[in-house]
């Protein structure tokens, strides 16, 4: 799993590949903590390259969504492959964050 | 790192003339200044929400409430759709089938919210319905108010699926029963919950009554299911406030109101000095 | 065995025979669940695996659970219930339950909880209180024709003092019975209800809105399992190229094979966690 960041004028993107399971999460939660520490707070995780997605990786995810929010930002997601998409559907993330088709959309949600 | 100010939100779940005990929440928020950036309804709850949503001080709330919900929106059956259980073939059983008309409710939806919409409304609004198709959760936050309404009070036998924006729509509760998801997705900081668990039917004695019953179980497991859910998820603080009553409130026991409302102002008045601290710190 | 490692089947009817395909696979790979949990349809399924049953014989033995004349009646008792001839009350239900009890005799006897080569749970609820109920004990007859009380269509079934019903009314895929008696890899078989674009009768009306809600239950708990257990969740959901229905005996085979093949996708991640150090 390996993650790329990305900083524009009023978000991050991290863009992830590979696997987000059990054994990789931590890597991803990590990565996402310690932007936020730096005062990244808007950020958009685009999973385009994520090709398996664990309860693990949802738990990361869903951290990191609370811990933006805390401080007063928030995590969106730009999620394109339809399998993790339907992992998504049924944890009942779209429920409670805001997932977008393509990190385009994600990245202008926060405004410009 | 910038001090923003913190949002508050009120949601009032399914529970027909239970919700009116948010009225009584809102007299505290009132007397308060505390303003709320978001009001969410479902169900029965969602006519409490858009009285308060719309600006209207709290006795034409009472008023115009007591209009909306009461025993004259249940007076006219369905007789066709009735018929069309026993036989499907000859009337014609289809989507639309309920036990009542709409008639009088829409004439009392009509009589207190004319054709305004949610562009109208004071504070944000959003009703919930759900997708008579795939089950979804729908959050309406667009167009006419009327419409919104007649969706999400759709219970499932009584009511028809409401057509809208291209979707079937039934009862909100049939998906969210509590929608506290909503303001979560939209990163509210308090959420005040006010939800009611489904009274369950005293004695079944007919098929109705008994799908009727299994409806009600399943709607409050989802309840639950869903609270814990959202609980856990959420980056600050729901609070629920549970109004406490001594005594059966029923469906359509509008007499009731005036009790309803007291004992909503004080489950709110225990938890204000909390809400007070959050919103300070 | 391994005690880390459980499976769950939730409800689904025939579907759940999918659970037979994750079963062989597991064999293959010498991997013995620590226990095995199931709910609806899928106690049916949990029972044979924790029994140690062959999975080929199993699919022998279930073929026959479901067929035509189990749901005779239906029609015709519907329609007196619902013009006010007979009485409906909880004990009833729309056919005769006897022919379903006896087919699930057929295959269960007076086999217990006892039998087992690991542990098994079956999920109910309970019919007054809408709560969770997990039977772990006693015979597994009992607890299967409790957990399969489909509402209206079979009558509720009492064990004991309680009166149980369908599980799937309050937990379609209890995920956290198992992460309660300790496993972390749960691999979880679970299904949506189908539902209808058009109703053309009560009986489809009545069936589509218990699916809303099941499937709401589903996706409700299912996220917050996901969400605050530290257990690694791993949904086996096999893919169907058509249709199949939720008492459609005759593709039981082919629900295994893509059960199967659902299962092979997520077996090296399940060893590598199983092999991994806690």
């Amino acid at each position: 799993m390996k993650t790329e960041v990305r900083h524009e004028i009023n978000r991050t993107i991290v863009e992830v590949h590979g696997s987000l399971d059990a054994l990789t999460a931590p890597e991803l939660a990590n990565t996402l903590v310690n932007q936020i520490a730096e005062g990244h707070v808007n950020l958009v995780v685009d999973l385009i390259g994520v090709e398996f997605m664990s309860s693990a990786g949802l738990r990361t995810l869903l951290g990191a969504v609370k811990e933006s929010r805390s401080h007063g930002g928030d995590l969106r997601i730009a999620s394109t492959n339809p399998g993790i998409d339907k992992v998504l559907k049924m944890s009942g993330f779209h429920n409670i964050a805001k997932v977008f088709p393509s990190q385009a959309e994600a990245a202008s949600s926060f405004g410009s | 790192m910038s001090i923003k100010k913190k949002k508050i939100a009120l949601v009032v779940g399914a529970g027909s003339v239970k919700c009116a005990a948010a009225l009584g929440l809102w007299k505290v928020l009132e007397k308060e200044n505390i303003h709320l950036d978001m009001i969410v309804g479902c169900s029965g709850g969602s006519l409490y929400a858009t009285a308060m949503a719309m600006g209207f001080s709290l006795q034409e709330c009472i008023d115009k409430t007591k209009k909306l919900w009461n025993r004259s929106i249940t007076q006219q059956r369905n007789w066709r759709a009735l018929a069309s259980i026993l036989l499907p073939g000859v009337f014609k059983f289809n989507n639309h089938f309920s036990m009542m008309s709409d008639v009088p409710m829409l004439r009392s939806f009509k009589s207190v919210f004319g054709d305004k919409t949610f562009a109208d409304t004071k504070t944000p609004l959003y009703i919930m319905a759900t997708d008579f198709e795939t089950g979804e959760s729908i959050a309406q936050c667009e167009g006419p108010l009327v419409d919104a309404l007649r969706a999400s009070v759709a219970i499932p036998y009584i009511w028809s699926a409401w057509p809208h924006s291209g979707r079937l729509l039934i009862d909100g509760a049939a998906s969210n029963p509590l929608p506290v998801d909503v303001p979560i997705r939209e990163g509210v900081d308090i959420i005040l919950a006010m939800g009611f668990q489904s009274p369950l039917p005293s004695r079944i004695k007919s098929v109705s009554r008994y799908a009727f019953y299994i409806n009600s179980l399943m709607t409050n497991n989802l309840l639950n299911a869903n609270f814990a859910f959202h609980n856990a998820v959420h980056h600050a603080e729901i609070i629920s406030i549970v109004p406490e009553f001594d005594r059966p409130i029923r469906l359509f026991d509008t007499h009731q109101i005036p009790y309803v409302i007291e004992q909503g102002e004080k489950a709110m008045l225990e938890q204000l000095p909390y809400i007070k601290r959050l919103l300070e710190s | 065995m391994n005690n880390r490692l459980s499976i769950v089947i939730g409800s689904g009817g025939v579907l759940c025979a999918a659970a037979l395909g994750l079963s062989k696979v597991l064999r293959r790979e010498g991997l013995t669940p620590g226990l095995a949990v199931g709910c609806s349809g899928g106690s049916i399924y949990a029972a044979t695996i924790a029994l140690g049953m062959d999975p080929d014989e199993a699919q022998r033995l279930t073929l026959n659970l479901f067929t035509g004349d189990v749901f005779e009646g239906y029609s015709s008792n519907l329609k007196s219930a619902l013009s006010g001839e007979t009485r409906f009350t909880e004990t009833s239900s729309l056919i005769d339950d006897s022919v379903m009890y006896e087919r699930l005799k057929s295959v269960f006897a007076e086999r217990t909880f006892e039998d087992t080569i690991f542990p098994l749970h079956i999920v109910a609820t309970d019919f007054y209180t809408g709560e969770r109920v997990v039977i772990s004990s006693g015979k597994i007859l009992d607890a299967i024709r409790a957990s399969i009380a489909i509402p209206l269509i079979f009558s509720p079934w009492k064990i004991g003092d309680q009166m149980l019903v369908d599980g799937a009314v309050c937990d379609p895929l209890p995920i956290d019975v198992a992460i309660q008696q300790g496993s972390d890899v749960i691999a979880a078989v679970g299904f949506e209800m189908p539902t209808r674009k058009r109703m053309n009768s009560y009986t489809a009306m009545t069936t589509h809105f218990n699916s809303i809600y099941m499937n709401n239950i589903l996706k409700s708990t299912f996220a917050f399992y996901n969400a605050v257990h530290h257990a690694e969740i791993i949904p086996i959901l096999p893919s169907f190229e058509k249709p199949v229905g939720t008492f459609d005996t005759q593709q039981i085979p082919y629900i295994i094979e893509q059960g199967e093949k659902a299962a092979e996708e997520h077996i090296p991640y399940i060893k590598q966690l199983l092999l991994a150090t806690k």
